[in-house]
């Protein structure tokens, strides 16, 4: 009978412990993680989720290559056929929906609506003073993700109340581009009331920002009334430069012509291409554009990417300050200086002065780190949509759209003799005169329905939007654009 | 102690005094020599009797000529001799075989092999003496059937063992229990293989689900060496110096080859000569310069003993081997040993032990398997490049800009040392409570520390290369941008501390009892408390003085506090669980065992906290029945088993709020935060079903022993990161049960042994193993999870496929080279082929070749294994040839890094250039439009080899020197160890050993040399 008392000892012992099943329990707490239970509290907690969700403008440095390379102005180079061949096939029109390229920029853009969704779900959670005009940069940045997507993929899913979560996956089909624009116009014009005239940080969206980029959204609808009208709420706010080369140096950075402007720095310490562009703050799309292994001043060694075309560098006037302020031509530059690089695939001798890399302006793991800002929208651009709208417009304003035009064509020359007729074509040329090399042209051409002529291998009524990504046709069941 | 004995002695010298026949005297020893203290020496069909003393020497008084002498020792041959007119009598006792591997170590108890009726697959002490692994997985490769193991030359790394194929995509590492105590893969870097007594594996659901959850992947049970009690003490030193080679080079373009194939490069672009000048020589040979023979030595020490109430084993160990790539100084693993295990009984009832092992693990490395591994460098670097300039500066190229550099100058740059120390072992005590009914309280812990730092200097690879931040003279690249602000390359320093806890707590009780004669039970029910944590705190600093690894360090960085920075990181994770099992026999014939483990976990969703784990098995020992009789078959047993087993390898999840994202204002780096990551409070663990059938047959004198195992596992929930709808943006969502995997194949062992007149033995074994997976289901939505890659741009190359092998290679399929357009054109359209290019097969017919054309290319891992152990001995000799063989692998050839000017290799001369010149070989060309060097099945080579692992020949010195000396044993040896390699592959090492979904990937892995040594054994 002694072994069933010891047999009845352990039992207890077991019966003990099995108490401390919490002992398998773990909190987030035991790690220092913060949890979505406990989060929004206070006003920082707002604002940080605001900076939050700026960060993803920061990863679209794709974005701004694709709108060069796709179009007339820029060949897709890099080191050879096969490198990055999502933009070789881009370049050649051949791209298809497995590109890995096009399937980055789809998810990030969803990643920022989604922060702002994410914002929009707290929002009734605290109350305090600055709340309204937080979301008005909240309201601006979805417009803005919203915009990117529909001019590269036409109908998207839209959602609009909360961060979407596992179980929502496959939940959701394309909207109409109608509808995803009125959303795009609904938050722009939510942004617009509540934003201040100017932000006291560089780098935040304003208001005169987010009339500006609503005039652009009504452009690309062809609503050229409403367009002109609200651009002209921007008119006067902002001035050109006098000398067009350096608003696209660092020191022209945030200046009198910049109407939104994507932040970057050099001074993160950011080493680990693993988490690129996410981890950057760095302009990661600057070290493609420059020259392979350089050596020589002012520039630094890049990729190759993005080689402007002989044909863009010949089409900019005599006298025109902004051809070499866009385009670097090595071989003057060489001879100037005694520079040297290696040739590219599909090397033409020019590249991207706008965004290239610049001795010194990078930091830490120097290729992520280039801390030239992307220059969203300027003055100029402002002007020269205005223009169009204006000219365009139910009711066209002529004499305003030729103010217009002038003022960006003698900012130029440097004198007013060079002034052209305010027509269509004439202020499309202009536009990429202006604005070549910054990720503008290809939705330029498609906007105005240019792009089958001018893009080699272009196929209208296909490459007008870019392919869904694979997996959203086969994981969430959304139809693929006509002809991919 | 001794006098007891002497006392005992003197006692039945008093009983036996008085003979008027005559006194025997004698010395016992074993075939090692060793005397043998305690045999009992009995007078056959008398009482009469003695044992042996300390020194193997006995005394009978009162014997009579034709008497027979019964000499008995446990785990030897019982021993019978006719008296005759000697009165000193030499007795040598042979070691039982079939005794001393009667009892094998199970989870919380040992089981005699006899009645065992799940599978184990066992190494025994004399094979790992034989072979000398410097890590204690060696010892498994083809010795143990059922395990696979595929090792690394590079010294000390880790090598892939699975144990009965991949069931699990999440982690394949099978559990490692030493003496007791719950430990990893990664503990088994700290032990020394000389300590180690036995290695069991477990490998069937019957005896791994004693350990549930952590069971899925197979355990290791290792018994470490302990002392036997009322024996003096033993010392023995082994040492051994080897020296080690690289057997194979491989043949890349010499210099004017290199030069000439270059300018056809070029010229195919309508491109000038890129080199004028053609006679260039042989030029430099970079695999000559990195590689270079190195040494490992070893030196053991132990000692080892009991008295009454202890035993103890004392053992210190140092291992050094340097790397035979780069040289020792930047690629070695230096391993410090200290080990006592202590035994001792408190009271009658109670025992204490006490296993305390030490190690000190100094190690250095230099980058390899990638792209950009030294081995990789000397095979890719321009052979046109000297290895130094006319001023001593490192050689560089001026048009290799990107990864490739001199692997010299990278060997020299590369700075980085490891320290780690670890602690391990356990404190048990065990209570009798009755005579078969004994608890036992264990702690077993492993705390580890492991320091590192990392230097990475200013370098000068050449202007423009991009791994330079240096001017040629080593001085930081200072540049001024467009506002006057200047910025300055630096040198870095990184210091890292890792502190590793683990405990287990265990608490059981086994009781063994009997009903009538017939029924035998063996029972044990406990439970175990376990915690798992790390921490890491890491420090980075940069302008370190000189330039120089001697300054390297965080406190003597001399850079501004904004790049002096931290970081630091922590998990725990802990488990709770209750075990039992029941063995059960009916006169030793039927044989039957249930096992239960119920296992909580906080890998777990709040909703699945606790899992359990059953198992039972069956056995028939055929041989015991009545109806049995054949003198052949002496032993045969029949076993079957089922059951489940799991897999925890998932971390809690949250709904976790990060502030890692972040955006500049004004200049300035401002935190934000995003939801980083959603839970998935179902989640739960992975549960295997395990089949096990086989049988054990001992035939002709049990000469011959021959098991076999059929096995198939299942996995029905397997934990998955599942792919989403894009749309749900970037965080990481839960891993969730969506997957189901098979695997399957058959495990053999087959035995020989035999003596042939006094001095000749042969002991022989060959295992046998195959594996085949599947992967049955994927619920992610893609079917297929992408798993290793190679190069620059990354290619990923493997997948975790449904419907196929794990791990499998994913790629195009070639069909030949077009030989002229016609062909091109007759092709499906393949953008950017020309005559000369490789043309690529249309596997799904749609008319051209794209993405979708890519399919099973070949799979890494051997259709089977064998392994065969043969020992010799004779006389004083011992010869021992160990082979092993994988057949049916594939490898895929990753190290070339295809710039326009990196070197190739030299079948590149017999390429494409003109009609009918090669259907193998592209056409060289700087611009590859068709993109030749895409993954496909150009570079899947097999990787099947048989390697002659260990040949060794031993000489011991004859018992006559013995007596002179005082020592028992002295054995003089030489050894090669991976003699011999047969394969067809044409890199180093056909033995690639990374992750299981990066096996095969041949990036420039570290070849494992042969290895030439001497060494010694003495015992005294």
């Amino acid at each position: 009978m002694k072994f069933f008392k010891h047999i009845t000892l352990v039992s207890m012992l077991l019966f003990l412990t099995s108490a401390c099943t919490d002992y398998v329990n773990y909190e987030a707490i035991e790690n220092y993680e913060i949890t979505a239970d406990v989060y929004f509290q206070a006003p920082g907690d707002y604002e940080a989720a605001v900076v939050g969700t700026y960060d993803p403008i920061q990863w679209l440095y794709m974005d701004v290559l694709i709108g060069d390379i796709a179009s007339d102005n820029s060949f897709s180079g890099g080191e050879s056929a096969t490198d990055v061949i999502g933009v070789q096939q881009i370049d050649e029109m051949t791209h298809n929906p497995n590109n890995d390229n096009l399937t980055s920029i789809y998810k990030f853009l969803y990643e920022g609506i989604n922060r702002a969704n994410y914002l929009e779900q707290n929002k009734s959670k605290l109350e305090f003073d600055s709340k309204a005009a937080l979301y008005g940069e909240v309201y601006f940045l979805r417009a803005y993700y919203y915009f990117e997507l529909v001019k590269f993929f036409g109908d998207v899913p839209l959602f609009t109340e909360t961060r979407l979560t596992a179980a929502d996956s496959g939940t959701l089909q394309r909207s109409p581009k109608s509808e995803v624009y009125a959303q795009i116009e609904l938050d722009l014009q939510n942004a617009i009331a509540t934003l201040p005239g100017s932000q006291s940080q560089k780098g935040r969206a304003t208001k005169f920002a987010a009339q500006a980029l609503l005039g652009k959204v009504y452009l690309f609808q062809d609503k050229f009334t409403e367009s002109a009208d609200m651009l002209e709420n921007v008119i006067g706010v902002y001035s050109l430069v006098n000398n067009y080369e350096d608003q696209f140096l660092k020191a022209g950075e945030n200046g009198s012509e910049s109407v939104f402007e994507v932040q970057y720095t050099n001074t993160s310490e950011w080493w680990d291409w693993g988490f690129t562009p996410q981890g950057t703050e760095g302009n990661f799309g600057v070290i493609h554009n420059g020259p392979r292994a350089f050596d020589g001043p002012t520039y630094a060694s890049g990729w190759s990417f993005n080689i402007p075309s002989a044909d863009l560098y010949n089409s900019f006037e005599t006298g025109d300050s902004r051809r070499d302020a866009s385009i670097l031509n090595f071989e003057t530059f060489a001879t100037a200086t005694g520079a040297s690089y290696a040739p590219g695939y599909k090397d033409t001798g020019y590249f991207n002065n706008k965004y290239i890399p610049r001795a010194g302006e990078s930091g830490a793991q120097t290729e992520l780190n280039y801390l030239t800002n992307y220059r969203v929208m300027r003055y100029a651009d402002v002007l020269l949509m205005a223009a169009e709208a204006n000219l365009r417009s139910a009711s066209p304003n002529v004499a305003k759209a030729q103010n217009y035009l002038d003022q960006v064509r003698d900012r130029a020359f440097g004198d007013d003799l060079h002034r052209v007729t305010a027509t269509n074509e004439a202020i499309w040329d202009e536009r990429n005169f202006e604005l070549s090399m910054e990720g503008h042209r290809f939705f330029d051409l498609v906007r105005t329905g240019q792009a089958a002529s001018k893009i080699s291998g272009f196929v209208a009524g296909k490459n007008e939007v870019f392919p869904i990504p694979q997996q959203e046709v086969d994981i969430s069941g959304l139809t693929q654009n006509t002809g991919y | 102690m001794k006098s007891f004995l002497l006392s005992f002695f003197l006692c039945f010298v008093g009983i036996f005094g008085y003979s008027q026949n005559y006194e025997i005297k004698g010395i016992v020893v074993g075939t090692d020599g060793a005397p043998l203290p305690g045999v009992s020496i009995v007078v056959k069909n008398s009482t009469k009797g003695v044992s042996t003393d300390f020194d193997g020497n006995f005394t009978i008084a009162n014997v009579q000529k034709g008497e027979i002498l019964v000499f008995s020792y446990l785990g030897f041959t019982t021993k019978e001799i006719v008296l005759n007119d000697n009165i000193f009598l030499n007795v040598t006792l042979n070691e039982d075989m079939q005794s001393l591997e009667e009892v094998v170590i199970i989870g919380y108890g040992t089981q005699k092999v006899s009645k065992i009726s799940g599978s184990v697959s066992s190494v025994s002490k004399k094979s790992i003496e034989l072979l000398k692994p410097v890590r204690a997985e060696e010892a498994l490769q083809g010795q143990a059937a059922g395990v696979n193991v595929i090792s690394s030359g590079s010294p000390g790394s880790k090598p892939v063992v699975l144990i009965r194929g991949i069931p699990s995509y999440t982690g394949t590492d099978p559990l490692v229990v030493i003496d007791g105590v719950s430990q990893t893969l990664d503990d088994l870097n700290s032990l020394n293989p000389s300590d180690i007594e036995s290695i069991n594996v477990l490998k069937d659901a019957a005896l791994s689900a004693i350990y549930g959850v952590k069971g899925g992947n197979g355990v290791i049970v290792v018994k470490t060496k302990s002392g036997k009690r009322n024996t003096k003490t033993t010392f023995s030193f082994d040492s051994y110096y080897g020296t080690q080679e690289v057997t194979k080079t491989i043949d890349v373009l010499n210099a004017s080859q290199y030069v000439s194939i270059l300018n056809e490069a070029s010229a195919a672009t309508g491109a000038g000569l890129v080199f004028p000048n053609i006679d260039q020589g042989f030029g430099t040979n970079w695999q000559k310069e990195v590689i270079s023979n190195a040494d490992i030595i070893s030196h053991n020490f132990t000692a080892s003993g009991g008295s009454e109430n202890t035993s103890y084993f004392l053992s210190t160990g140092f291992l050094g081997q340097e790397g035979v790539v780069g040289g020792g100084n930047k690629s070695f693993f230096d391993r410090t040993n200290f080990t006592g295990n202590f035994n001792t009984s408190l009271t009658d009832k109670m025992t204490f032990i006490l296993n305390t092992s030490y190690a000190n693990i100094k190690n250095s490395g230099l980058s390899e398997n990638n792209i950009g591994s030294v081995l990789s460098n000397a095979l890719n670097f321009d052979p046109t490049v000297s290895p130094y300039d006319a001023e001593g500066n490192f050689g560089v190229s001026n048009t290799i800009t990107q990864e490739i550099k001199n692997p010299l100058a990278q060997i020299n740059d590369t700075y980085n040392k490891g320290n780690t120390n670890k602690l391990s072992g356990k404190l048990e005590l065990q209570y009798d409570i009755l005579k078969d009914f004994k608890i036992t309280s264990r702690f077993g812990y492993t705390y580890t520390d492991v320091y590192s730092k990392n230097f990475s200097p200013l370098v000068f690879y050449g202007v423009g290369h991009n791994s330079t931040n240096a001017h040629a003279d080593l001085s930081p690249i200072v540049t001024t941008d467009g506002v006057g602000v200047t910025t300055s390359t630096h040198n870095r320093v990184s210091e890292s501390k890792t502190n590793y806890f683990s405990y287990t707590y265990e608490l059981y009780g086994n009781y063994d009892f009997k009903i009538s004669e017939d029924h035998t039970f063996q029972t044990v029910l406990g439970l175990s408390i376990g915690k798992n944590q790390g921490e890491n705190v890491t420090a980075n600093g940069q302008d370190i003085p000189f330039n120089s690894w001697e300054y390297a360090d965080v406190s003597s960085a001399t850079g501004d506090a904004a790049s002096q920075t931290s970081g630091s990181w922590q998990y725990e994770n802990r488990n709770l669980s209750y075990f039992t099992r029941i063995n059960y026999d009916y006169k030793g014939k039927y044989l039957f065992s249930f096992t239960g483990r119920v296992d909580g976990s906080t890998s777990f969703g709040k909703n699945n906290k606790f899992a359990f784990f059953p198992s039972a098995s069956i056995g028939w020992v055929v041989t015991e029945e009545d109806f049995f009789d054949s003198k052949t078959i002496n032993f045969l047993k029949i076993r079957g088993s089922y059951g489940s087993v799991g897999n925890d390898n998932i971390s809690p999840q949250f709904s976790r709020i990060t502030t890692f994202p972040k955006y500049t204002f004004d200049g300035t780096i401002i935190s934000g935060s995003a939801l980083q990551s959603i839970p998935n409070d179902n989640v739960t663990w992975e549960n295997q079903i395990q089949y096990n059938v086989g049988f054990d047959l001992k035939l002709l004198d049990s000469k011959i022993s021959l098991t076999a195992d059929y096995f198939q596992k299942t996995v029905d929930d397997l934990l998955f990161n599942p792919t989403l709808s894009l749309y749900l943006g970037t965080p990481v969502y839960p891993a969730s049960n969506i997957g189901k995997t098979k695997s399957y194949g058959i495990d053999l062992s087959l035995g020989y042994h035999d003596t042939y007149g006094e001095d000749f033995n042969i002991n022989t074994n060959v295992s046998f193993t195959t594996s085949t997976n599947k992967v049955e289901q994927i619920n992610n939505g893609d079917k297929f999870i992408w798993g290793g890659g190679y190069g620059i741009p990354w290619t990923t190359l493997t997948r975790f496929e449904e419907g196929f092998s794990p791990g499998y290679f994913y790629g195009y399929k070639t069909n030949g080279i077009f030989q002229n357009q016609g062909e091109v054109n007759a092709h499906a359209t393949q953008d950017g082929a020309q005559p000369g290019d490789i043309r690529f097969v249309d596997i799904n017919g749609d008319g051209k070749v794209d993405a979708e054309d890519r399919t099973q290319i070949g799979d890494p891992f051997p259709k089977f294994t064998v392994g065969w152990n043969l020992s010799l001995d004779y006389k004083n000799f011992d010869f021992n040839v160990f082979t092993y063989a994988s057949i049916g692998g594939d490898i895929f050839r990753a190290y070339e890094r295809n710039l326009n000017y990196t070197n190739r290799f030299a079948s590149t001369l017999g390429r494409w250039h003109g009609e009918g010149t090669s259907n193998t070989e592209p056409r060289v060309t700087f611009i590859d439009s068709n993109n030749n060097r895409r993954a496909s099945d150009r570079y899947v080579e097999d990787g099947s080899f048989l390697k002659i692992k260990n040949i060794q020949l031993g000489y011991s010195l004859p018992e006559s020197f013995y007596k002179k000396t005082g020592l028992t044993q002295v054995r003089f040896y030489a050894q090669v160890k991976n003699a011999f390699t047969f394969t067809k592959y044409s890199g180093y090492d056909p033995e690639i050993s990374s992750g299981v979904l990066d096996t095969g990937i041949d990036r420039g892995s570290y070849p494992q040399p042969r290895i030439w040594s001497m060494g010694i054994n003495v015992k005294f």
